[in-house]
């Protein structure tokens, strides 16, 4: 019987009489020698012992000789008494309603005590307040808060909204997506996940046909002013040209669009990577060599990218941002008033609530916080340089930044916003504080306007968003976009009337050379506008006003009141440009608006008919576009080191809640690191085996495997420690893509393949003399079925599974053998060996069993190890899973592992499942020099969960 | 559910010498019944006895056994029971006899009837006595097994949900 059971039949049974009688231990002596003392009153001395006891402790072990009148009388009174307790008292749960009979009881006495029995009432009472108890022990005592009503109004709505900001931020949009999406707390910001309703076919669909909106206002923004020469000389040091056009790159220089780079720490290309960003120059005004950018960077990078510029351009001096609110009303970030309205509420806990309604009043009242919550007044926000004279500007929040996916985002556009109306001749006359009467008046800035008005309506008549070259920018100044605002929610379509209308030709230029450079001025660039912008917007309450003090309801308002002119820009967000299939295949607009203004701009576009996408939709899309998502895709930067750190424990908490029954054992299942990707590793096993190689010149890589797996530890110690990277080099990649076979996933053949060197050994020896460390990005296509999974292995066909392609193309592939998992026995032992104290008997033979561990397939460094530390990792081992130091991840399975996908799915563009992942450079021309050419470039994959190898085909798009 | 139904046999053991019965115990009981069935039913009693026979409660002070037999034998069993002349207990031979009082269908049955024999002997002894303090013993025990509960030592302030039962050894 477990402990448990005992306690609870040792509960049931406390009320029975339990026999009575000496202990058997007296049995030799019986009652001959009895003790005069104890003969009198054995009961005074404790003389009863209950049950079999061991023994009696001090009570009498003899009996009495002779019984009294008195004794007897007693004994037979303390029988009664036993009985009448076990009569009355029930034996069942403590509880009082157990006392009384079955029909008596009502379920109501458990709340009302008063309903029991006037009897039962007192134990019940105090059953009751023990339970009270206990339960506030496990949660405090909620302080008594206000009342809902209380709660909900505007102005403690506001203030309870401010506070849970300042530990994440929050998007402008927050709660319209809080409300429809599954929130996720991620890079210090509350973010919608995905929504909560089922759409994720809907959400493709609105990406290839129609548009997807989505909110990317937590991109970081920083800004740095200064002379261009000197910017760019600064800036030069961060990227390299061998990725691809730089920050110099003229189109982008001047302003018409905009561009993206890898950026690498100060000097360390091709190491060291930080992450891609994209950046957006301000184009020229005349007279000066004064330029702005624009740098956008996801909020991971921010913080190694920040520090990095500072150093790069010399800007150590911080500007302190004024603290006093009042010169700057819209502060720059949150006013300190919700601060000192708490504080006062705080103490006065105690105070009528008349008192505090009166203090109330008198604080002005709470401002809702635009931009950043969680940062302090006094954060430095810019950076100044004594030397240079650059000026760094920390954005983050500044600007709203929504981006519109989907051929039809620029008819979403169109119908969304229109282009500002001029204002009245009274106005002009008359200064004002807005920024809108004052352009008016200058006759240039109103052709500029114009001219962009133009554009626009020109942008209109275009049939795809795809069509207009990539990052073309274009800025502009709207009518607020509430003013247009349809009752009910309407699909935006293309308007091909107005297509006819349009002048062809200016359509055709804008389509091959987009905007012209002016057009591309916003006033969105100037910080006083902003500010201006963002002070003056009209609330949603007087809006409404005005909407419903018009004579014809329904009708539009107008004229538009003045504070309605907002400066935005409009950047265009290339579509697939990698590959040759679904090119330009979710192209799309950034739509960047001054803080403030999310939310009014927000729901005229929703009421256009888009869909709305939430973090989950941004990786599907990149992932059919076929581009490297952040920070899932960059495994040699600080954040995708991190990331994949936190996905990892992640993927392995939700792996340690299954019972160990029902988990995956990856061991069986030939895959040494389900939850991360050991890239370090692999790419030290192939840079290895390449090395080898290049000594011994056999063709076959296995043996040559087999060979080095022995020399393996020493050598990797011995070698001084290079980080693996991921190959970014444009010219190899083109090399690369051209060895691969140009096929892309259906199959088909690319004309042009004659530029490209031929691959043999030597090629391929040279190629590896510089990028023998690095990974390349891979997008494979499976030839029949499957779905890859993430973390799925990419591995090398033999020779056999070629020929089993040749033969059928419907064969799906090779199986893995199932492996032995050795570290079951392992924890079973140790399992045991916690139970009880491990005896020393035990010791010998486990460590015969060690010895047996190195099976015949895997010569594995964990199984060398003497068994005193094996049986430390033990401590660790989780079943199903392989513990720490990994054998070689190359050569674990019965096909040599290349890398790995990092994401993978059933790709709805291409109809069959495709996997994006890094192989490692040299594993991959070690396989294409040894493929035979029909061949090349078709390898296996592997899901985790899967003894299955599917065939697949590799593309190195560029 | 099914219930395994067996009959409680409440019986008193008769002792010629009363300071002999200290010696007993339940397992002596136990044995001794069993045998005394082997004896009169052959093996047939015999594993009858084996399932569903225990002895229950014994009280060596005034001879008190609880029987639980299963219901199904019941008789047969207990037509054995006044073919017990001796119980060996402790290496000792102690001659007695058992007088079945009641036959009950649960133990709380033969409780409460225990209880009330009980008082009905305490009653009986109460005018028999010889000197007055006895008669005062007598008439203590009688007063407190009369109160549903009462003051005895150590046993009357036992706490409903009080899970400390040593205390309940020492009572008087």
């Amino acid at each position: 019987m477990s402990a448990a059971k005992v306690k609870m039949r040792g509960k049931k049974m406390r009320n029975q009489p339990v026999s009575v009688q000496y202990p058997s231990s007296s049995a030799q002596n019986g009652g001959d020698t009895p003790n005069p003392e104890r003969t009198k009153n054995p009961h005074q001395r404790g003389g009863w012992v209950r049950g079999h006891q061991k023994d009696g402790g001090g009570y009498t072990k003899e009996m009495p000789k002779h019984i009294t009148a008195g004794s007897f009388a007693s004994a037979r009174a303390a029988e009664v008494q036993a009985m009448l307790k076990a009569v009355t008292k029930t034996t069942g749960s403590c509880h009082v309603y157990g006392a009384l009979p079955k029909h008596m009881r009502r379920r109501s006495m458990s709340h009302n005590t008063k309903r029991l029995p006037r009897r039962l009432r007192d134990v019940a009472n105090r059953m009751r307040e023990k339970s009270l108890q206990a339960g506030s022990k496990k949660k405090k005592e909620q302080p008594k808060s206000k009342s809902r009503k209380a709660r909900r109004r505007h102005g403690n709505l506001l203030l309870e909204f401010n506070r849970r900001q300042r530990k994440n931020m929050w998007l402008e949009t927050h709660i319209w997506h809080a409300k429809r999406f599954h929130m996720v707390k991620k890079w210090g910001y509350c973010l919608g996940d995905r929504p909560t309703y089922k759409c994720y076919r809907p959400c493709y669909r609105a990406m290839s046909s129609h548009c997807l909106l989505q909110d990317l206002s937590y991109y970081c923004c920083i800004e740095l002013q200064g002379e261009e020469d000197k910017l760019l000389a600064c800036l030069s040091l961060l990227t390299s040209k061998e990725t691809g056009p730089t920050f110099a790159a003229a189109l982008s220089l001047s302003g018409r669009r905009q561009g993206s780079v890898v950026l690498y720490r100060a000097g360390q290309y091709p190491s060291q990577p930080l992450g891609p960003v994209t950046f957006l120059w301000r184009p020229r005004t005349q007279g000066t060599t004064h330029r702005q950018l624009w740098i956008w960077a996801h909020p991971t990078i921010k913080k190694d990218l920040l520090p990095e510029l500072q150093t790069v351009c010399q800007c150590c001096e911080a500007v302190v941002p004024p603290v006093v609110p009042v010169v700057i009303p819209a502060g720059v970030v949150l006013t300190p008033e919700p601060e000192s309205e708490k504080t006062p509420e705080a103490q006065q806990v105690t105070g009528t609530k008349r008192k505090r309604s009166g203090k109330d009043a008198s604080v002005p009242p709470a401002k809702k916080i635009l931009g950043d919550g969680t940062r302090s007044p006094t954060t430095p926000v810019t950076w100044k340089s004594s030397s240079t004279g650059i000026v760094i500007n920390d954005l983050t929040l500044e600007i709203v930044r929504y981006r519109l996916i989907g051929p039809q985002s620029h008819s979403v556009l169109a119908e969304t916003l229109e282009a500002a109306t001029d204002c009245h001749e009274i106005d002009k006359s008359q200064s004002s504080p807005l920024w809108w009467p004052e352009h008016c008046k200058d006759e240039n800035k109103m052709n500029l306007h114009q001219q962009q008005a133009d554009v626009y309506h020109i942008l209109k008549g275009i049939y795809s968003t795809g069509e207009l070259p990539p990052g073309t920018v274009l800025g502009l100044t709207v009518d607020d976009p509430r003013v247009t605002l349809p009752t009910k929610k309407v699909k935006a379509l293309p308007c091909v009337k107005q297509a006819q209308e349009v002048d062809e030709e200016k359509r055709k230029e804008l389509m091959l050379q987009g905007v012209p450079e002016h057009c591309c001025q916003s006033y969105l660039w100037e910080q006083s506008v902003r500010d201006n912008v963002t002070d003056n917007k009209i609330s949603e309450q007087d809006l409404n006003r005005m909407k419903s003090e018009v004579l014809v309801p329904g009708s539009r308002l107008s004229p538009i009141p003045l504070q309605g002119r907002v400066p935005i820009l409009l950047v265009h967000q290339p579509g697939k440009q990698v590959g040759h299939e679904m090119s330009s295949w979710g192209a799309g607009w950034d739509l960047l608006l001054p803080k403030g203004w999310g939310m009014a701009f927000w729901v005229p576009l929703v009421y256009r008919g888009v869909r709305i996408g939430g973090l989950n939709m941004t990786l599907k899309h990149s992932q059919n576009k076929g581009v490297s998502h952040f920070p899932h895709d960059y495994p040699d930067c600080p954040a995708g080191v991190r990331f994949q750190e936190e996905q990892e424990s992640e993927l392995l908490d939700k792996f340690k809640r299954r019972p160990p029954a029902k988990r995956t054992n990856y061991i069986k299942h030939g895959c040494l690191a389900p939850f991360r990707c050991p890239w370090q590793q692999l790419a030290e096993e192939w840079e290895l085996i390449t090395r080898e190689g290049e000594s011994q010149t056999t063709t076959e890589a296995d043996t040559v495997m087999e060979e080095e797996m022995t020399s393996h530890r020493d050598i990797t110690v011995t070698k001084p420690q290079s980080h693996v990277t991921v190959l970014r080099n444009r010219k190899s990649l083109r090399l690369l893509s051209g060895w691969c076979k140009p096929t892309t996933s259906k199959g088909q053949r690319l004309c042009r393949v004659g530029e490209v060197p031929p691959l043999d050994r030597s090629a391929a020896t040279s190629f590896l003399a510089t990028h023998v460390m690095s990974l390349v990005w891979v997008r494979l296509s499976l030839l029949s079925k499957g779905k890859p999974e993430f973390h799925a292995m990419v591995c090398v066909p033999t020779a056999e599974d070629l020929q089993l392609l040749k033969k059928g193309s419907s064969s799906t592939g090779p199986q893995e053998p199932p492996h032995k998992d050795h570290f079951k026995s392992r924890i079973k032992r140790k399992k045991k060996g916690n139970k009880k104290t491990s005896t020393p008997s035990l010791l010998p033979k486990t460590d015969n069993k060690e010895s047996d561990l190195p099976s015949t397939s895997e010569p594995n460094p964990t199984t060398s190890e003497d068994p005193k530390s094996s049986s430390q990792s033990t401590s660790d081992l989780i079943f199903g899973l392989w513990p720490d130091p990994l054998p070689s991840v190359t050569s674990h399975c019965s096909r040599v592992t290349l890398g790995w996908v990092t994401q993978g799915d059933f790709s709805l563009s291409a109809g069959c499942g495709e996997a994006l992942g890094f192989v490692s450079v040299a594993g991959l021309l070690n396989t294409f020099v040894n493929q035979p050419m029909e061949h090349r470039g078709t390898l296996l994959l592997r899901n985790p969960t899967s003894l299955h190898y599917r065939f697949a085909k590799i593309n190195i798009e560029v | 559910m099914v219930r395994v139904k067996s009959r409680y046999l409440l019986c008193e053991v008769n002792v010629s010498d009363r300071s002999r019965l200290l010696l007993l115990d339940d397992r002596a009981v136990a044995a001794a019944v069993r045998e005394a069935v082997t004896r009169i039913h052959g093996d047939y009693g015999a594993a009858l006895c084996s399932s569903g026979f225990t002895v229950k409660y014994l009280n060596a002070h005034t001879g008190i056994v609880f029987l639980r037999l299963p219901k199904r034998s019941y008789r047969l069993l207990w037509s054995a029971l006044p073919f017990i002349s001796t119980i060996e207990a402790r290496g000792q031979k102690v001659s007695c006899f058992l007088n079945c009082l009641h036959v009950g269908g649960t133990i709380r049955t033969c409780q409460k009837f225990l209880i009330q024999y009980n008082k009905q002997q305490l009653h009986r002894m109460l005018p028999k006595c010889k000197n007055p303090e006895e008669e005062q013993k007598i008439r203590r025990a009688i007063l407190n097994c009369s109160v549903p509960g009462g003051n005895m030592e150590g046993l009357g302030d036992e706490e409903d949900d009080n899970d400390e039962e040593e205390e309940e050894e020492e009572e008087e």
